[in-house]
């Protein structure tokens, strides 16, 4: 059996991008005010998809790389963009723009910099020719590659492990960041997922009926018709007790992975990965399900996963299921893939220290596997732990627990 | 960070142009044999320029394995499964875990998915998109070997493998696991084929695995040191980083050199004239060729056969392209 470590482990830290803000307050208002963010998708061609809207970023304009000349970072996708400013936030946050004393950064991503793999591609398919320029794709659209250009604007040299689990990445960055905390491998390590909406992954949910041809996800909806795509990311500075000055905001308690080896892109229809990721994640944290006062859900708002992930919840949280309030941000800001683990974690540690819960929005009727406590709108509420759930295609289930400092 | 603990290699599998065994590589690699090469043709319009390919041959029917997932699936996963299932052999640990190392994935299908998505946007293939996600191999090995645990795929250059061993090993220090295969995997799409080219058009791209059954203990090779990772942000900072590691590396008496040198001297002489090896130094990769996200699991399972075979030690140079270089010190 795995070995509880008493270290606890702390959060001083964070910051998030997302179609409903940059930063904790602009996204803390947005959830304050219900709102949800989906518009139709302009960057590439959605004619022929069934779902034409995604959430999507409005980059800053103004230069954001301090250390690249413009025509470098004309070679930076939006992605790593959004993560930069994550980090930023949270690193300001943690006190700790100068990078010192960091260990390690694991990052989560789900389709890396995609975007400049479908220009490659496309400039392919253009010419017979060697292009000028091609190597440049190659070379970033590499997630380890952008990876490179943010530890050179953050002006540091260390270990950058990327996880790439799907749906999953970003709380299995946080995880993996807790397990090398613990294992005494790390004292301070930053995580942190990251996507952005490309071509290959909206046509790829499209194709799989996975999109709702509505536009508008519905988690927990009797009659939800599928899910969004959104963008964005989300970092976090997690150190060991003991070794950081700072204030605390948070505590990482924790954290268990599991594979769902039902399907590769369907849940069991019992959660069975959830219920052990959930036991095991608050067994860690030494907290029992009736502890748990806040639950953002995976909730994509597609027929299977709600199901799926309410047996799960109900399955694990018995008799104290009633009591557990339950959203899914994704209502509001779509789905951000590799980025989603990492954003829902750090909107429950916002949640953890504003005492608000944010909506599960555009219910109508509720499905009847939600004997939890959905949260149907902003409200405020006590809040000392919270738990969020990723699961992932391939199987990947992730379940992180937070508590008040 | 700390540094690393021993770790204890179980098994070695591999999957290379070679032939789909450890052995295979190792006695391609020891002979230095020429491996046949084929020139790569798009699959969509053509080229004018030569790509050329050091395809993984045919597998021998004893290592075809069958599985439902294992129905629709693209090389890199077939690639995977074997070498994976050579380095398990007959162990049964009571806990095994899983990372999957890769660096352009699961290109085949994405490249295919792509073009459909552009010549016939409503009609791609709801069946290629999932095998285009990075973790699906690690989905379909965890599925056939029934590991509902801990598994995880990671990204990144070759020598990525060097944080997944130092993974494995917090996995099995904190009792997650009691055993963990490490698999890096690459298949040679025309695509990805055609990429590397514009790094260098003598490159011949190649395809594979290589696979590392991890414990803390017990009989076998042991991993004495992980090296790195030297991060770098250009070319100029990577000599340096390169001549830092070798510094850091300890080099046993009578330890081999196995770096990671196609033999191409624009692309080989920073890694050779970091290390100044005045030993044995063995390139596999000119024989292989450029083996992309595979290249250092296969030089570490080819570290690990010598140490087993020869009793010989050696230190494998890792040193990246982009991000960061690793070596790695592997004892008999």
């Amino acid at each position: 059996m795995p070995s509880d470590s008493p270290q606890r482990l702390l959060i001083t830290g964070v910051g998030i991008v997302t179609p409903l803000g940059f930063g904790w307050q602009e996204n803390e208002a947005s959830f304050a005010a219900d709102r949800m963010v989906f518009r139709p998708v302009e960057m590439f061609d959605v004619s022929a998809r069934i779902a034409k809207t995604a959430s999507l970023i409005d980059l800053p304009t103004e230069r954001l790389y301090r250390s690249l000349s413009a025509r470098q970072e004309e070679r930076v996708d939006r992605g790593s963009k959004m993560l930069l400013l994550a980090l930023r936030e949270a690193l300001k946050q943690a006190k700790r723009e100068d990078m010192r004393d960091v260990d390690a950064i694991v990052i989560g991503t789900s389709a890396g910099a995609m975007q400049l793999g479908e220009r490659y591609c496309r400039n392919v398919r253009a010419s017979t020719k060697r292009q000028p320029g091609q190597l440049t794709l190659v070379e970033h659209y590499q997630p380890h590659r952008q990876m490179t250009t943010i530890t050179k604007e953050l002006g540091w040299h260390g270990p950058v492990t990327l996880v790439s689990n799907a749906c999953a990445s970003g709380a299995n960055a946080i995880g993996i960041a807790m397990e090398m905390i613990r294992s005494g491998r790390a004292k301070r390590v930053i995580a942190a997922g990251y996507d952005a909406v490309s071509e290959l992954v909206f046509a790829g949910f499209d194709s799989l009926r996975a999109l709702a041809p509505s536009g508008i996800p519905r988690p927990f909806d009797a009659a939800r018709d599928g899910l969004a795509l959104g963008e964005g990311a989300a970092a976090m500075v997690i150190e060991a007790d003991g070794f950081t000055s700072n204030d605390a905001i948070a505590e990482a308690s924790g954290y268990h992975t599991a594979t769902d080896l039902h399907h590769l892109t369907q849940p069991d229809p019992e959660g069975k990965a959830a219920i052990r990721t959930m036991t095991e994640a608050c067994r860690q944290a030494g907290v029992q399900p009736s502890e748990i006062d806040y639950i953002n859900s995976h909730g994509t708002g597609t027929p299977f996963n709600d199901v799926a992930e309410g047996m799960a919840i109900r399955a694990w949280a018995g008799d104290a299921t009633p009591g557990i309030a339950v959203s899914s941000t994704k209502s509001a800001m779509g789905h951000l893939l590799g980025g989603a683990g990492a954003v829902e974690a750090v909107i429950c540690v916002m949640t953890l220290n504003g005492q608000w819960l944010p909506g599960s929005l555009n219910i109508r009727e509720l499905d009847p596997v939600a004997t939890f406590d959905v949260v149907r709108s902003f409200r405020h509420a006590k809040v000392k732990v919270a738990l969020t759930n990723s699961f992932g295609f391939g199987g990947t289930n992730a379940t992180v627990v937070m508590k008040q400092a | 960070m700390n540094t690393d603990a021993p770790l204890t290699i179980r098994g070695i599998g591999a999957v290379s142009a070679a032939g789909w065994s450890a052995a295979d590589l190792v006695a391609a690699v020891k002979t230095n044999r020429e491996l046949p090469w084929i020139v790569s043709e798009r699959s969509i319009g053509s080229r004018d320029w030569e790509c050329r390919v050091r395809p993984v041959p045919a597998p021998p029917p004893e290592k075809h394995v069958k599985h439902p997932r294992l129905r629709r699936v693209s090389n890199v996963s077939r690639f995977a499964i074997s070498a994976g299932l050579e380095a398990l052999g007959n162990a049964k640990p009571e806990s095994l875990g899983l990372i999957v190392c890769l660096m352009n994935g699961c290109v085949a299908f994405t490249n295919r998915f792509y073009n459909e998505v552009i010549d016939e946007p409503a009609l791609a293939s709801p069946i290629l998109f999932p095998e285009t996600v990075f973790n699906a191999p690690a989905s379909h090995i965890a599925a056939y070997l029934g590991i509902s645990g801990q598994v995880t795929t990671l990204i990144g250059e070759p020598n990525i493998v060097a944080e997944a061993m130092r993974m494995a090993s917090d996995w099995m220090k904190s009792g997650l696991v009691e055993q963990c295969l490490v698999i890096a995997a690459e298949e040679a799409d025309w695509l990805s084929t055609e990429a590397v080219g514009y790094y260098d058009k003598r490159l011949i791209v190649t395809e594979g695995a290589g696979a590392l059954l991890l414990a803390l203990d017990g009989d076998g090779p042991r991993i004495d040191q992980i090296a790195g990772p030297m991060a770098y942000h250009s070319n100029r900072e990577r000599v340096t980083a390169l001549a830092q590691l070798a510094s850091a590396t300890t080099q046993p008496e009578g330890a081999a050199l196995i770096d990671s040198a196609v033999g191409l001297p624009r692309l080989d002489n920073a890694e050779r004239e970091a290390w100044s090896w005045a030993g044995e130094t063995i390139s596999p990769h000119r024989v292989l060729g450029e083996s992309m996200g595979c290249a250092s699991a296969l030089q570490l399972v080819l570290a690990a056969a010598l140490a087993s075979d020869d009793q010989r030690s050696s230190v494998v140079s890792m040193p990246g392209t982009n991000t960061a270089a690793y070596a790695c010190v592997i004892q008999p």
